[in-house]
């Protein structure tokens, strides 16, 4: 198994903190700026630079802040998260208390995904036996830094991997977004200072604080920093979580070298960051896997959740599976998501094949895809049809099977 | 801060929304889930603009200026997003042959066909939904509630938490199946409703309206054995017309009278009459209270909305609440009794219709505690439809008198339909009862006007007491809790569950908004200034029923026939 970056510590008998460690050392602002200098970027999705996210954090003078580890992972297809906690769940924490230190937090949740039943239980145990060794608790490593993280079990929403949902599940609301703004680094939850990060940029961040230098500066490109968990699954001999340098490999060579190649006949497309991302088909992806390179093909690396599927599949009851899903985990606040995901899953349900689907259906699908994106309420409505209309634009080829 | 809306500039302070932006540079940005006396929504997208440099189009309703900021309001490409949001909006309403336009409560005032017509809807591309059929909550006295016609725009759960600290209202489940309810499904009807109908105002849609008793109305007056009298509450005679498209506040009363004896009620008499009979009976009731050490502050019991809020949320303060039925109550009693004896009729002949802002009286009059005293209640609204059907152009029909003698009323009975009315009237009559003088100001100002929570402190003979006027059950428990907590004092103590009063009542013309209720209220005191009598205890026909029938106020007869009790729903 390759062994990069963050999977380093894999297998380790004692897990030495090493990065809370540095981090302590140092005043909260240096580990703000050597996170910023890093150009880590948010690998639950959305990308944005952790290091901007964390200096407005820090910047904020409330005496109440809270820390927020996003592990719902609900985004089908990406199983890194959950790699990282039932594998490396001290690093997964060790980042958690890393940010509260950098933004000046004593407070902190992972909210993880309610099905995860064995992380659930592994990150509980964890947390039980960190109390006891100090790593978390009062005079974390005998500083006089305190810091109490507590696990929330998500309930089954797709939507609560928002952040603002997610925040509002926490409190015991609907899982549904909050208007922004305020951001929740101005006021989150109950009402207070709440940065929310992914698992993976916390581990990514504790991993970073390891070294003396700084070892993302020497990965991957300008603007795709460091390494990424890649999860494959769909239609390779080998799915799995695969660590990745940005930039160093092509969505080719993954497919082909670590998941061992398309099972089942040729590629017929990839979805590169989960059903939120547009499909590439075999001509699109030959291009090295970043953030930059994949926008360019107006799709993504999103959450890194990898879909493989090949030529001898389906294709239109792909996109019906993905348009039930959407149709189903809207959380019904904003019209254009609610009633755009039902009418898209009802067109796409009223024909047997996918060249069965008249222009004007068609036309609609765009029309509509056009709306959503420019106002729906968040950005997983935003993103909901992408997937689906890729497919229909790409592959509706008249193929048989489809 | 300058920004610039579709190419000008205008300069505004921070901190206002682009929607309000808008409106002050004579833009109006149509809106299906905004109002402005709610906490904003941002969920039906409806009000999206274009703003310079960003990627998406932002909410108008929830979206600041900047400065420098560049706002589109109906660029091309706003355009074509409000189309297709409204397209998807009509396609999920799943219209059909049962669930259309042409049968709808709303079909005159609907929002969606305003909206959609504002927007330039021209051509429906997306078919209506197929939705299973969902069933009509029928449970409750006073509303129904039709989910297929809901949108889903979380007015009225606002308005029922934020408005009125009722919350019956929620929204239940996700994605397609989202949809606003009450407790665990159980009905508006078995849940802490006040049925103050403040929802129906809100509503967009068809997807709240009144439970109809209009056949039942119908029905009655072709009876021939049948002895229908009408009553018509205050606030009734200064919005009717907005159902013929008159100006909010235009004063019909003549014009209705005449419209319901075309109708063809027997009689047209006046709830303003007995709510002179209420001031006498609950003055009294105050006058003994006070003289008597008994139970203070005393609450107002008019409204039934109010009455439900206490017993459900407040029991401990049953005994606060006047014993006297509300007026509506009161004057169908009198009419079983005094007026059939009088006219030798056979009570159980006579049907008491009453026409009503409310429709909280549906359920009032629905109580066991009070039942037989009325046996249908119209809304405004229903008796706009009612006119309608029988090709009535009311504001055409020269105006009438009412009858006699139940039609006769003080100034003083007509301001019981704005809030601080029925504290005023009381007021004029308890002043000149206790100290034996006539009053020389008769207008209460302090008591008037829109404000949720007025106070007024009124010397009468050597004594201070201590008023307060509340409207809106939100500012209800508000000053309950202020009462329980012991930071407030007071002797007497007017509540209406509605904002504004009755003439912002959930059974009022739509729309009923701030402005409109204004309009109202101005008339209101109008036919006070002009009224012959403008004290209660003055009204010759009120004197004359003491005179032959009930003795005096609060005497063994009135207990009997005009008081009531009251239930703990805790």
């Amino acid at each position: 198994m390759e062994k990069i970056f963050l999977k380093n510590d894999l297998g380790l008998d004692k897990y030495p903190f090493k990065g809370l460690r540095n981090a302590l050392k140092g005043s909260p602002e240096d580990v703000v700026q050597k996170i910023k200098e890093s150009g880590l970027r948010g690998r639950g999705g959305a990308g944005f630079p952790a290091g901007i996210k964390w200096e407005y954090a820090n910047s904020i003078d409330n005496e109440i802040k809270f820390v927020i580890c996003n592990a719902d992972e609900g985004e089908p297809g990406t199983f890194k998260d959950r790699f990282l906690m039932e594998n490396l769940p001290e690093k997964v924490i060790e980042g958690i208390i890393i940010c509260a230190y950098a933004v000046k937090s004593n407070y902190g949740y992972i909210y993880i995904r309610g099905e995860y039943e064995k992380a659930i239980k592994i990150i509980k145990n964890k947390i039980k036996d960190l109390y006891k060794s100090n790593v978390l608790g009062r005079n974390i490593l005998g500083t006089e830094f305190n810091f109490d993280l507590k696990v929330i079990r998500g309930a089954g929403a797709y939507v609560c991997g928002d952040e603002t949902s997610l925040i509002n599940s926490i409190e015991g609301e609907r899982g549904r977004s909050r208007i922004k703004p305020p951001l929740p680094i101005e006021k989150g939850l109950y009402g207070y200072p709440t940065i929310v990060n992914n698992v993976e940029t916390l581990s990514a961040a504790a991993e970073i604080m390891k070294y003396d230098d700084n070892p993302y500066l020497k990965m991957g490109t300008e603007k795709s920093r460091g390494t990424k968990l890649v999860s494959i699954s769909g239609d390779v001999n080998q799915p799995g979580v695969y660590e990745v340098e940005l930039g160093k490999i092509t969505i080719k060579n993954i497919i082909e070298d670590l998941a061992g190649g398309v099972s089942n006949g040729e590629l017929g497309f990839v979805i590169p960051g989960g059903v939120a991302t547009e499909a590439l088909g075999p001509d699109e992806i030959d291009v090295p896997y970043t953030y930059e390179n994949l926008m360019e093909l107006n799709s993504g690396i999103g959450s890194g959740g990898m879909i493989v599927v090949s030529n001898k599949r389906n294709y239109f009851e792909i996109i019906k599976n993905v348009s039930n899903f959407f149709k189903n985990e809207t959380c019904g606040t904003c019209f254009p998501c609610r009633e755009a995901n039902r009418n898209i899953n009802a067109l796409l349900n009223h024909n047997k094949l996918m060249s069965d689907l008249t222009s004007e259906q068609i036309e609609i699908i765009t029309e509509i895809k056009e709306t959503i994106g420019y106002a729906s309420r968040c950005g997983f409505g935003q993103a909901s049809v992408n997937f689906i209309l890729s497919v229909l634009e790409k592959f509706n080829d008249g193929r048989v099977n489809s | 801060m300058k920004i610039k809306i579709n190419g000008r500039e205008y300069t505004y302070e921070d901190n206002i929304t682009i929607f309000e932006a808008a409106r002050r540079s004579h833009i109006k940005i149509p809106t299906l889930c905004y109002n402005q006396k709610l906490q904003p929504y941002g969920s039906c997208r409806i009000c999206s603009v274009e703003v310079k440099d960003r990627r998406t189009l932002m909410p108008a309703c929830v979206t600041k200026i900047e400065d420098n900021m560049e706002i589109f309001t109906h660029s091309q490409k706003v355009r074509r997003v409000r189309k297709m949001i409204m397209e998807l909006i009509i396609a999920s309403h799943g219209i059909t042959c049962n669930l259309n336009c042409l049968n709808c409560s709303r079909a005159t005032s609907c929002e969606i066909r305003n909206v959609a017509a504002e927007i330039g809807i021209d051509k429906l591309r997306i078919h209506p939904m197929e939705e299973q059929i969902k069933p009509i909550d029928e449970s409750s006295f006073s509303i129904v509630r039709e989910p297929q016609k809901c949108i889903v725009c979380n007015r009225c759960v606002r308005k029922c938490s934020e408005v009125q600290g009722v919350d019956i209202l929620t929204i239940a489940n996700k994605g397609p199946e989202t949809h606003v309810t009450t407790f665990l499904d159980k009905g508006m009807g078995n849940v802490d409703c006040t049925n103050c109908g403040q929802c129906i105002l809100e509503c967009p849609t068809g997807a709240l309206h009144e439970v109809y008793h209009i056949d039942q109305v119908w029905k009655a007056i072709e009876d021939e054995e049948k002895y229908v009298v009408v009553q018509t509450a205050p606030a009734v005679r200064v919005a009717i017309g907005e159902e013929f498209g008159a100006n909010a506040g235009e004063i019909e009363t003549g014009q209705m009278v005449a419209g319901l004896r075309l109708l063809g009620f027997d009689k047209v008499f006046d709830t303003n009459f007995s709510a002179d009979l209420t001031i006498l009976e609950e003055g009294t009731e105050f006058i003994g209270r006070v003289k008597n050490n008994g139970v203070l502050p005393l609450f107002t019991s008019c409204s039934p909305g109010w009455i439900k809020f206490l017993e459900h949320n407040y029991p401990e303060f049953i005994p606060n609440l006047s014993t006297c039925k509300s007026p509506q109550q009161m004057f169908g009693a009198i009419v079983k009794s005094y007026y059939a004896e009088k006219n030798n009729i056979d009570p159980k002949n006579i049907v008491v219709v009453s026409v009503m802002p409310c429709v909280a009286k549906k359920f009032e009059r629905s109580r066991p505690e009070m039942k037989g005293d009325v046996d249908y209640v119209l809304t405004t609204r229903e008796l706009g439809k009612m006119f309608k059907q029988a090709g009535i152009n009311l504001r055409e029909v020269p105006p009438e008198m009412y009858d006699d003698p139940l039609g006769e009323s003080s100034g003083a009975a007509v301001i019981f339909g704005a809030t601080g009315g029925v504290m005023e009237a009381a007021l004029r009559t308890a002043y000149e009862v206790l100290t034996g003088h006539n009053l020389e100001k008769l207008d209460f100002h302090e008591v008037r006007g829109i404000i949720g929570v007025k106070e007024a402190e009124i010397t009468i003979g050597n004594k201070e007491i201590k008023v307060a006027v509340v409207n809106g059950l939100g500012n209800a428990k508000k000053v309950l809790e202020m009462i329980k907590k012991k930071e407030k004092e007071y002797h007497f103590i007017e509540f209406m569950a509605c904002p504004g009063g009755c003439i912002g009542g959930g059974g009022q013309p739509i729309p009923t908004n701030e402005d409109t209720v204004i309009e109202r209220m101005t008339s209101i005191y109008d036919i006070d200034m002009m009224s012959k009598y403008r004290k209660s205890h003055e009204n010759p026909s009120v004197k004359l029923l003491y005179k032959e029938f009930l003795g005096e106020p609060n005497s063994e007869k009135a207990h009997h026939l005009l008081h009531t009790t009251y239930t703990a729903r805790k």
